[in-house]
């Protein structure tokens, strides 16, 4: 049942990244000025040269044969080459993308931790103030803007404590504060899951069936509520990807950090289509991929699901 | 539905957060509306002779780097950033919910195809896609809700989807199907009305997420023409003067995510009001 | 149990992947993390600020006196007709992977740049009618040209133009850019692209040119390292991450200045001034008086000292105060005067009838479409200049766009008002503005005899002559007001209190890094 499920899942993704591929393609003809001409103007090139440039990039080609084109690079997994570095858009990915996942990883690594924690607290502490604190710091967190909470955790934390450095990355101080902001926002949507997985679960005959057995309390709570929290904290975890990818745009434009989202942004400012449509299609293909393992986890995880496979 | 506050199920004004979150938007509508006008200093005069003062009784919130008033900037921008918002949500609704509403009513096909696009939608993330559509539109108030928007529209079909699956498998339906009724009577006259309070739950608790995403294309310099006292735009500015001038920032910062707290409270609220039934 | 273990072993790993370093380089903050950095192949400025102590080059440009000296040739001579420039090299030069440095690496090198399939940004445009490199004896060489070119030396004094070693360019092809090899006083050892740039110190070096005051470099190494977004340089030099930072926001560069710890090296850049141009060839602005009017109305001064907090002096003509053959006649030109501003408007039939605070004629109000670049201020500019030409009557729409999308409006004329500027030593550089073809005739001027003074002044290689030609066409430019200059670029370094001797070169933008000390 298993194997026919992942293949069935994958054939699914395989037409969804047909038409990811597509979409990008086709918005990003659309985008306004001559990359050829901002490549050279500078330069005091003159219009036959730049017209020889756009030649050399392939850009006066009709739209079907540019399309062939790229389809034809992509099976291949050649993503094309930067039109204003003229590096291979791969390689620049592969360079950006440690940086990214590293922001990414540990932001997740946070929000898991954090919403886990209020969630399950404000579980064990149903109707008290505890939850209502929990439920808060968890509506605040999906609330505020990274861009904002960023400006805030530098203006305190590096200008006027001076503990951790304002920008920059490299280091693991350097990547304190931005993984604490994105995951802060992470963890909203994931406390308020978990939470109420959670009270499903305190809910559930066994677990009160655990406790009249004597079971003590922490017990109970490590071993069935964490178990049957983290497998919805997986799956929204991996639905935010999406969220951490643009929330990495941000973040790093708020700290100056390298990585993906900085190398979007200045491909989107300059219309470096390939780089553009690059950073796109890998990021469509992690989200996809990352969900396709969250559910297989899950299904792992979680008998009842596997069950029903 | 989730059950997400800590609250017993109570209808909605009965809920003391969510009316006061529900205040905080009326009167932030209301104040968008009436207020700017009224106000004494230009939003956009440049004093080169009061640049950077921090707050005090001329200027209540201060002056930016250009010389500006940050309290009028702020109330203008409050009729920017929630003009945006509801523009975009406008937008989320015109394309995503006849979408959703075919995959969920007609099922089959429809459903599968559909689905797809929206999966493939929801793999770009949202925030690049915004900005690859407002560098084809251009800035401006329609580009950007119209960005926004689009980005906010697969995750609405689904949920209309959702929503509209499972009221398709309510038993008055299969008797409307029975006798005979055409798909998009059914679709129109019986899902729709009874999808439409969760609906409105989740367009509030979307309309944060909008106002978060429209804020960081104008905080990422691709929104309201420049000048335009917009509340992501002010966050933009301010960031070079954290410490001579926090006061730009803080302002504006405070304002939207009190306003997307209040969004989402509601729609919480309105969750929580629907479990009654 | 075994998913928090497994966070908490991801958690771990990533956080010990990154251990701290041990020794102590200098560390240079660059603004752009330009994934291009080949000087024959890219264009931006960034590059040359560590590569230009990585390569020599054939000759120099003293800062101080402005004159060509020897570097990599210790000697050279021009025909009579300007076409072939004769190099005599040094024959004690070898680059960092000992390959030996001759006529044939020289010429190796120009026809590298040359070649189409290098697709060269800049360096191959700089070199202008280049025809063909000559090896004449092993180390003399022949530039040969198709016609006189007199910005060929100040082209071959830059970094774009530098000597790289022909083994280490065959060796690596595509990727040499992250394996670059010049004869410079420093080496470069490791590149990891928008992280960090890694310059070693060669030991070896003692082909240094005059304006270079130690034969080898005075620090180990240097590490250069990006902070693209200009709200955190200062951050990172006051916390210590950085020992030198460029372009410091005016704001923070003020604070430096009051703080002991710090100074600010103001760097004037040479070139084409940040400036509005007025497109001639759409109304209003068609009519030389509503230009002169913008020209009038505009308190330069007042946008200098809020826009940039007075750290850098107003523009008042095409070219910047520094850069050879300015002509300080336009300083005369156009003060701040409001009335005279006014009147203009009147006398060109633009008045505001319906006293609305626009000026109509016809109907029409007055009302003049800007677009403006998101860097460099610009969007300060832009807003202040809005504020204060609706003092007279004026409104303006405002839009940012990106380049690529400016440089289509511009082209096409769709504007009234978009700024630019452009850093360069040679004034020829008046050609890429003002001239009827050149990309960036953004006044859409089509002038005959100015495009003859801008091509006879590029041909000539007589100082005097040229210096006239160009003082005429920026006459020209300010009389008819094709544009509206506001401020002299000027790149202010924020600087710790442990470095010394920082300078820079005749462009403003390349530091002499073999001259700069570090205290421990």
């Amino acid at each position: 049942m298993m194997a026919k499920y992942i293949g069935r899942r994958l054939l699914q993704s395989l037409f969804v990244l047909w038409l990811v591929a597509t979409l990008a393609f086709g918005a990003l003809q659309l985008t306004p000025g001559d990359p050829a001409q901002a490549l050279l103007a500078a330069s005091g090139a003159t219009s036959e040269e730049i017209a020889r440039q756009r030649a050399e990039l392939g850009l006066d080609d009709p739209l079907l044969r540019q399309y062939a084109r790229f389809l034809g690079e992509l099976v291949q997994g050649d993503l094309g080459r930067s039109w204003l570095h003229g590096r291979p858009v791969s390689r620049m990915i592969a360079e950006q993308l440690a940086p990214t996942a590293e922001l990414a990883g540990v932001a997740t690594a946070v929000g898991i931790a954090v919403g886990i924690g209020l969630g399950v607290l404000a579980a064990i502490r149903r109707r008290t103030w505890v939850d209502a604190a929990a439920t808060a710091v968890a509506v605040v967190g999906i609330s505020v803007p990274t861009y904002w909470s960023g400006l805030l955790a530098i203006l305190v934390f590096a200008l006027h404590l001076r503990w951790f450095p304002a920008t920059g990355s490299g280091s693991l101080r350097h990547l304190v504060l931005p993984a604490l902001v994105l995951g802060f926002a992470l963890s909203g949507s994931i406390a308020r899951i978990v939470r109420t997985r959670s009270v499903e679960v305190l809910d559930a005959q066994f677990i009160l069936a655990a406790r009249a057995r004597g079971l003590p309390a922490h017990r109970v709570l490590f071993v069935h509520v964490l178990r049957a929290a983290l497998g919805p904290a997986i799956t929204v975890s991996a639905l935010q990807l999406g969220f951490l990818l643009g929330g990495a745009v941000i973040t790093e434009s708020v700290f100056a950090r390298s990585g993906l989202g900085q190398l979007a942004v200045e491909a989107i400012l300059w219309q470096d289509v390939p780089v553009v449509r690059g950073v796109v299609l890998f990021s469509a293909v992690a989200f996809m991929l990352v969900n396709l393992l969250a559910d297989l986890l899950q299904a792992w995880v979680d008998p009842r699901i596997r069950e029903a496979l | 539905m989730i059950e997400w506050t800590a609250r017993a199920r109570r209808p909605l004004l009965r809920q003391p957060v969510t009316a006061l979150a529900l205040a905080w938007l009326v009167l932030l509508v209301l104040e968008t509306l009436v207020l700017p006008p009224l106000l004494p200093t230009d939003p956009r005069f440049a004093d080169p002779a009061q640049v950077l003062l921090p707050p005090a009784a001329g200027h209540v919130l201060g002056t930016d780097a250009l010389g500006r008033d940050v309290l009028s900037r702020l109330v203008w921008g409050g009729r920017w950033t929630l003009g945006m918002a509801m523009a975009a949500l406008v937008v989320t609704f015109v394309l995503g919910l006849p979408v959703g509403l075919a995959a969920g009513s007609l099922g089959g096909r429809v459903d599968a195809l559909t689905m797809r696009v929206v999966d493939a939608l929801l793999a770009f993330p949202a925030l690049l896609l915004a900005m690859v559509v407002v560098a084809i539109l251009g800035t401006g108030l329609l580009p950007v809700a119209v960005a926004v928007g689009i980005t906010a529209a697969p995750a609405h079909a689904r949920m209309v989807r959702s929503v509209a699956l499972e009221i398709r498998s309510r038993p008055y339906i299969d008797a409307a199907r029975s006798v005979g009724c055409p798909p998009l009577r059914i679709a129109l006259r019986h899902i729709l009305p009874n999808a439409a309070p969760v609906l409105i739950a989740f367009a509030t608790t979307q309309l944060g997420w909008i106002l978060i995403n429209g804020a960081a294309l104008n905080f990422l310099g691709l929104g309201a023409p420049l000048g335009t006292p917009e509340w992501g735009a002010m966050l933009a500015e301010g960031r070079g003067y954290l410490r001579d001038g926090p006061w730009i920032s803080v302002f504006p910062g405070l304002a939207l995510t009190l306003t997307v707290l209040a969004a989402h409270l509601v729609g919480n609220g309105i969750e929580e009001a629907l479990k009654r039934d | 149990m075994r998913y928090i273990l497994l966070v908490l072993v991801l958690l771990t790993f990533l956080l010990t992947s990154c251990a701290p370093q041990t020794h102590q380089p200098l560390v240079y903050g660059l603004t752009l993390a330009p994934s291009g950095i080949d000087p024959h192949v890219n264009a931006s400025s960034e590059l040359g600020i560590p590569l230009s102590s990585v390569y020599d080059t054939l000759v120099y440009q003293d800062p101080a006196t402005g004159e060509f000296v020897p570097g990599l040739a210790q000697r050279w001579d021009v025909s009579e007709d300007g076409l072939v420039y004769t190099f005599y090299l040094r024959d004690d030069v070898t680059f960092h992977d000992d390959t030996p440095f001759d006529a044939e690496a020289v010429r190796f090198n120009l026809e590298r740049i040359t070649d189409p399939a290098l697709a060269s940004q800049k360096a191959a445009f700089m070199l202008g009618p280049y025809a063909r490199t000559e090896v004449v004896g092993e180390y003399e060489v022949q530039i040969h040209l198709s016609e006189p070119f007199a910005p060929l030396l100040d082209a071959l004094s830059q970094v774009y133009l530098g000597m790289a070693s022909p083994t280490a360019v065959e060796e690596w092809g595509d990727e040499y850019q992250l394996h670059q090899v010049g004869s410079g006083p420093f080496v470069f050892a490791e590149y990891v692209p928008g992280d960090y740039l890694l310059l070693r110190r060669n030991p070896d070096y003692a082909w240094g040119p005059s304006i270079y005051q130690h034969d080898t470099a005075q620090v180990e190494e240097i590490r250069f390292e990006f902070f693209t977004d200009p709200a955190t340089r200062s951050p990172a030099l006051e916390t210590g991450e950085a020992h030198i930072m460029g372009e410091i926001p005016p704001q923070d560069a003020v604070r430096l200045t009051e703080d002991e710890g710090f100074y600010v090296e103001a760097a004037a850049i040479p070139g084409v001034s940040l400036m509005m141009f007025m497109n001639t060839t759409r109304a209003p602005l068609d009519d030389p008086l509503v230009r002169q009017a913008l020209l009038y109305g505009t308190n330069r001064a007042a946008i200098v000292s809020t826009a940039f907090r007075g750290t850098s002096p107003v523009a008042y003509g095409p070219l910047a105060a520094v850069t050879r053959g300015y002509d300080p006649a336009v300083e005369a030109y156009y003060p701040y005067d409001a009335t005279t501003a006014a009147a203009l408007l009147e006398q060109a039939g633009w008045v505001d009838a319906d006293n609305d605070g626009v000026r109509e004629r016809d109907g029409e109000p007055l009302t003049l479409e800007m677009y403006l670049m998101g860097w460099g201020y610009m969007p300060e500019v832009g807003q202040l200049l809005a504020s204060q030409w609706a003092e007279i009557g004026i409104a303006v729409q405002s839009e940012v766009v990106s380049y690529p999308e400016a440089l289509e409006i511009g082209a096409e004329g769709r504007h009234h008002l978009i700024p630019f500027n452009l850093s360069g030593s040679d004034p020829d550089i008046l050609r890429k503005f003002f001239h009827s073809q050149a990309s960036f005739n953004w006044a859409h001027i089509d002038d005959a005899e100015m495009d003859g003074w801008l091509e006879e002044a590029a041909r000539t290689s007589d100082e005097t002559r040229r210096d006239a030609l160009y003082r005429q066409v920026q006459l020209r430019v300010m009389d008819q007001a094709l544009v509206l200059p506001i401020r002299d670029y000027v790149n202010l370094n924020g600087v710790s209190g442990s470095v010394s001797d920082l300078r820079f070169d005749a462009q403003g933008w390349f530091p002499i890094l073999i001259d700069v000390t570090l205290e421990e």
